[in-house]
């Protein structure tokens, strides 16, 4: 049982923004409400002892709804040098996520019902984060042939993406936006057409041009939402635009939820802090899937945050290991290390500078996540799964490798200092970190 | 002046002074290029790696010829003869560099920026013989070091640059070099290779190469890749070399005794015609020479002396 | 050079009659000119082999032909100084095969500078003959090196410098003896 005392509530599932008490009692929320006395706390928990009660003083400190992270990639099975299940979901715990939802590009693919179930038990072994899968839309990532969609379901996927690869083929995209319908799901869409982006490693313009290094075109990205999304109109089926980056997708977007058809989108925090010109050809920290856009992308991605087209915020944690990262700049993989620096990034870039509110950053890291996915969470209101981060906006920490969770240190924040740091974060009512430490 | 840089990587963090200090050093080199033993003890003890992961035996006979009449050694890490068709990584072969106490490596690299990335990993000197599409810093050099040979002071020269530039580290390297030199530098070419975003330079970009051609001091062509065709930035050779290829005739609307450079190798009737080429107004066989004497006064700069105060 | 000046050695009247007893010295021990040409050693040695060139015309009418060498790229301690020695070109435009050559230096000190001329020279041909002339010898030889032709021999410490300053590159005509105050890495 648990007593969370003068603590800053961030709720917006409940409408609740400010200093509150918090009640838990074994893995649920019991109430949220101002300062209880501990005579209405031993009657609330229905104790007798306030000793059996453990009392945290949330002086200065916020309450958010455990984050929920809707894209993460666990490199298990296949690649466990990068990262494993057990590894990033202990990375999530210290970076406040208690739901992360793992993509489907693994060895072998997450394209049948074993794999998911697998990663599930693997899940449940570590008993970290939760973990939701994520299957592959096409079998083997081919973009031919559909997944047993149901089936995969039913063994434990909340969503279906080919994400690493765009799905190039029209007829394909619009066949599983229509199959997809039977299981409730989203289709999660890595838009990227492959012959715009051809060999490209970065966002095409100026700063590409200076350092030689070839082009991706927004175009890449805004052609395949621009279908994706008439794809949804014609359908109907539950699309979601993974990892947003350029304005003109920002707008189509836009203009889609206007139309009212049924879809969300998300945008990575990397997105919304670096451009295309932080690219240095000696830092492959900044290599990225989409590619770092430019200032103006930026500005539009952050603006559809504010006015509710982006939905979501979501870390696209990509882990590799140091050696495959140590290459030239056109030779190293794709990725970013995100979820151990993400919060306390947004945190201080954004949140800090006044761009973002604490409430649109909880609505779109916790709330509308559960929502759109139809997963727990999400909120603190009473009977809620006590999902839940203390966070101290004044914690110091410089990022290095020795620290993090995750097996891989491929953040561009590395050996750089940031600001404002989940200090406990429980998951059902368990506290698994405390401290900056996974207990 | 100070002589700070270790490496060179590229032309553009260097100052003009130090670009200056180059092009001077490399006036004592072309001396000794005439003379009939061309051997000098400079160097003796010095080694020198050149790590060619592209094959090209011009620039790699360059940096070999100007490292051994400098009396260093030189060892070549080829594609054919090493662990680098075996997949081994730049950063397992610059650690193996390291272990063997070199002083010099010349790297050859088709990714943008693997001259940096060796430099950050390596205690030697590093210089890049050309990376991707990023820079070619020593073809630059050379460059500059001809025209000043041939029409003296750079400053207020008009020179335009036509070809492939988007794809060209040649091009982006001049058109750096030129402009610190106080060059009036115009780039050249269809819009599928000379797309918009070459505006970071700052210098004026055409697609009308007759229109660009008067009152030019310096034309220089650049190597077509032939296979670009293929996909589809340009439709035909006929069509390139007809808006896009220097002649003799074509160069007379500069009005003057313009000089005409090519980096080589070139396609003959491609993107310069065989008349131009072998005209007295060609400097291209000269290039090549000068190619030697630059090398040797980078690689003089660079592991000859300390760094620190120049001193005279 | 940095130093306390401790004690004037030549003064211009001195430098100019050292050049001139040069000269005379050179016609004489080679019995004329035939087959003489003079080289001058980067920085001072030029200006000293163009006095000595013209002294020459003066005294036999005959214009000698004129060398200028650059030792930079033949230096031995290129890899332990700290700084950057700037090379300048060689001008030798004329053979020196089978040719007696004059090479000229402000100081002879410990014979480095000569040992790195001698090389280079070579480089450029086998001349019959190579004649040593310089303006000071200071002593403290380090290699088996001795001068054909000395305008004057000073008898120097290690802790002192000689300073030979000329007109056509200092705009000053004197040789001076100073005492050093920093290490210095001339050669
Ligand atoms: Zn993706």
């Amino acid at each position: 049982m648990l007593w969370i005392k003068n603590v800053t509530v961030i709720d917006p599932g409940q409408g609740v923004s400010g200093v509150n008490d918090v009640l838990v009692q074994k893995d649920k929320i019991v109430e949220v409400g101002p300062s209880f006395k501990a005579k209405e706390v031993l009657v609330k928990l229905g104790v007798t002892d306030i000793n059996e009660v453990n009392q945290i003083d949330g002086d200065g400190k916020y309450l958010f709804p455990g984050l929920i992270d809707v894209h993460v990639h666990l490199r298990e099975p296949g690649q466990e040098d990068k990262e494993d299940i057990a590894s990033g979901s202990r990375a999530a715990i210290r970076g406040g996520f208690t739901s992360i939802m793992a993509m489907a590009n693994t060895f072998p693919i997450v394209d049948q019902r074993a794999v998911v179930e697998f990663i599930k038990l693997q899940a449940r072994r570590a008993g970290m984060a939760r973990v939701y899968p994520i299957s592959a839309v096409t079998k083997g990532f081919k973009g031919q042939e559909l997944v047993e969609m149901m089936d995969i379901k039913d063994g434990g996927a909340v969503g279906f993406s080919d994400d690493g690869k765009g799905i190039q083929n029209a007829e394909i995209m619009r066949l599983a936006l229509e199959y997809v319908k039977l299981t409730g799901c989203p289709i999660i869409s890595h838009c990227e057409d492959e012959a715009l982006a051809s060999k490209g490693v970065m966002r095409r313009g100026r700063t590409s041009a200076r350092l030689g290094l070839p082009g991706i075109p927004a175009s890449s990205e805004s052609v395949m939402v621009a279908r994706d999304i008439l794809l949804a109109a014609e359908t109907g089926g539950k699309l979601h635009i993974a990892h947003v980056s350029t304005k003109e997708s920002v707008e189509m977007i836009r203009w889609a939820k206007g139309k009212g058809i049924d879809l969300s989108a998300e945008v990575n925090p990397h997105h919304l802090i670096f451009t295309d010109e932080d690219i240095t050809l000696t830092d492959t920290s900044y290599k990225v899937n989409p590619p770092l856009p430019s200032r103006e992308d930026q500005e539009a991605l952050l603006e559809g945050i504010i006015d509710g087209t982006i939905d979501m915020l979501a870390t696209d944690h990509a882990p590799h290991t140091w050696e495959e990262k140590a290459r030239p700049f056109q030779e190293a993989p794709f990725g970013i290390n995100g979820l151990e620096t993400s919060l306390a990034a947004v945190w201080q870039k954004l949140v800090q500078s006044g761009k973002l509110t604490p409430e649109k950053l909880v609505e779109c890291w916790s709330l509308n996540p559960a929502q759109r996915f139809g997963i727990e969470g999400g909120t603190l209101k009473p009977g809620s799964l006590a999902d839940m981060v203390l966070f101290d906006p004044l914690y110091k920490e410089e990022i290095s490798t020795e620290a993090m969770e995750s097996k891989s240190g491929n953040t561009p924040f590395l050996k750089k200092e940031l600001q404002g740091f989940p200090v406990i974060t429980w998951v059902e009512g368990r506290m698994l970190m405390k401290n900056r430490k996974i207990i | 002046m100070k002589w700070k840089p270790k490496d060179l990587l590229d032309l553009d963090n260097l100052t003009t002074e130090e670009i200056e200090h180059i092009l001077q050093t490399a006036k004592p080199m072309r001396e000794i290029l005439s003379r009939p033993i061309k051997k000098l003890p400079t160097l003796r003890g010095k080694s020198v790696v050149l790590l060619f992961y592209e094959s090209s035996t011009r620039t790699r006979t360059s940096f070999e010829s100007a490292a051994k009449i400098l009396g260093a050694d030189t060892t070549n890490f080829t594609v054919a003869q090493s662990s680098i068709t075996k997949g081994e990584s730049l950063l397992d072969t610059a650690k193996t560099i390291q272990a063997m106490n070199v002083d010099l490596v010349v790297v050859r690299h088709s990714s943008s920026g693997a001259a940096d990335f060796l430099a950050d990993t390596l205690k030697a000197s590093v210089i890049n013989g050309g990376d991707g599409q990023h820079a070619h810093p020593t073809q630059a050099l050379l460059d500059l070091f001809t025209i000043q040979e041939r029409i003296g002071d750079i400053k207020g020269k008009k020179v335009v640059i036509v070809g492939d530039i988007i794809h060209s580290r040649v091009a982006r390297s001049n058109a750096i070099g030129l402009q610190k030199m106080g060059a009036d530098v115009t780039l050249v070419g269809p819009p599928t290779l000379l797309p918009t975003e070459m505006s970071y330079l700052g210098i004026k970009l055409s697609h009308d190469l007759d229109k660009e051609l008067p009152g030019a001091d310096v034309v220089m062509a650049l190597r077509l890749q032939l296979e670009r065709q293929q996909s589809g930035l340009f439709p035909s050779i006929r069509e390139y070399s007809k808006l896009y290829g220097l002649s003799v005739d074509r160069i007379k609307k500069t009005g003057k005794q313009t000089i005409v450079m090519h980096p080589g190798p070139m396609n003959r009737g491609v993107e310069i015609a065989s008349d131009l080429a072998d005209s007295v107004q060609s400097v291209i066989e000269k290039q090549v020479t000068n190619g030697v004497a630059i090398r040797m006064a980078l690689i003089y700069l660079l592991i000859g002396g300390g760094t620190g105060n120049v001193v005279d | 050079m940095e130093g306390t000046p401790k004690n004037k050695i030549m003064d211009k009247d001195g430098i100019r009659r050292a050049v001139s007893r040069i000269s005379h010295e050179i016609v004489e021990k080679n019995k004329g000119t035939k087959d003489l040409i003079l080289i001058g050693i980067r920085t001072r040695g030029v200006p000293l082999a163009e006095r000595i060139r013209e002294k020459i015309l003066e005294i036999e009418d005959i214009n000698l032909p004129l060398g200028l060498l650059d030792i930079t790229l033949y230096r031995d301690d290129l890899s332990t100084i700290g700084v950057q020695p700037v090379v300048h070109e060689t001008k030798v435009p004329f053979s020196i095969e089978g040719k007696t050559v004059i090479l000229i230096d402000d100081v002879l000190f410990t014979g480095r500078t000569v040992r790195a001329a001698l090389d280079a020279l070579i480089d450029l041909g086998r001349p019959q003959k190579i004649q040593l002339a310089v303006l000071v010898d200071r002593g403290h030889r380090e290699l088996p090196i001795r001068a054909d032709y000395v305008g004057k021999n000073v008898p120097t410490s290690s802790k002192e410098i000689i300073s030979v300053c000329l007109e056509e590159i200092d705009n000053n005509e004197e040789v001076i003896l100073l005492e050093k105050s920093k290490e210095n890495n001339s050669i």
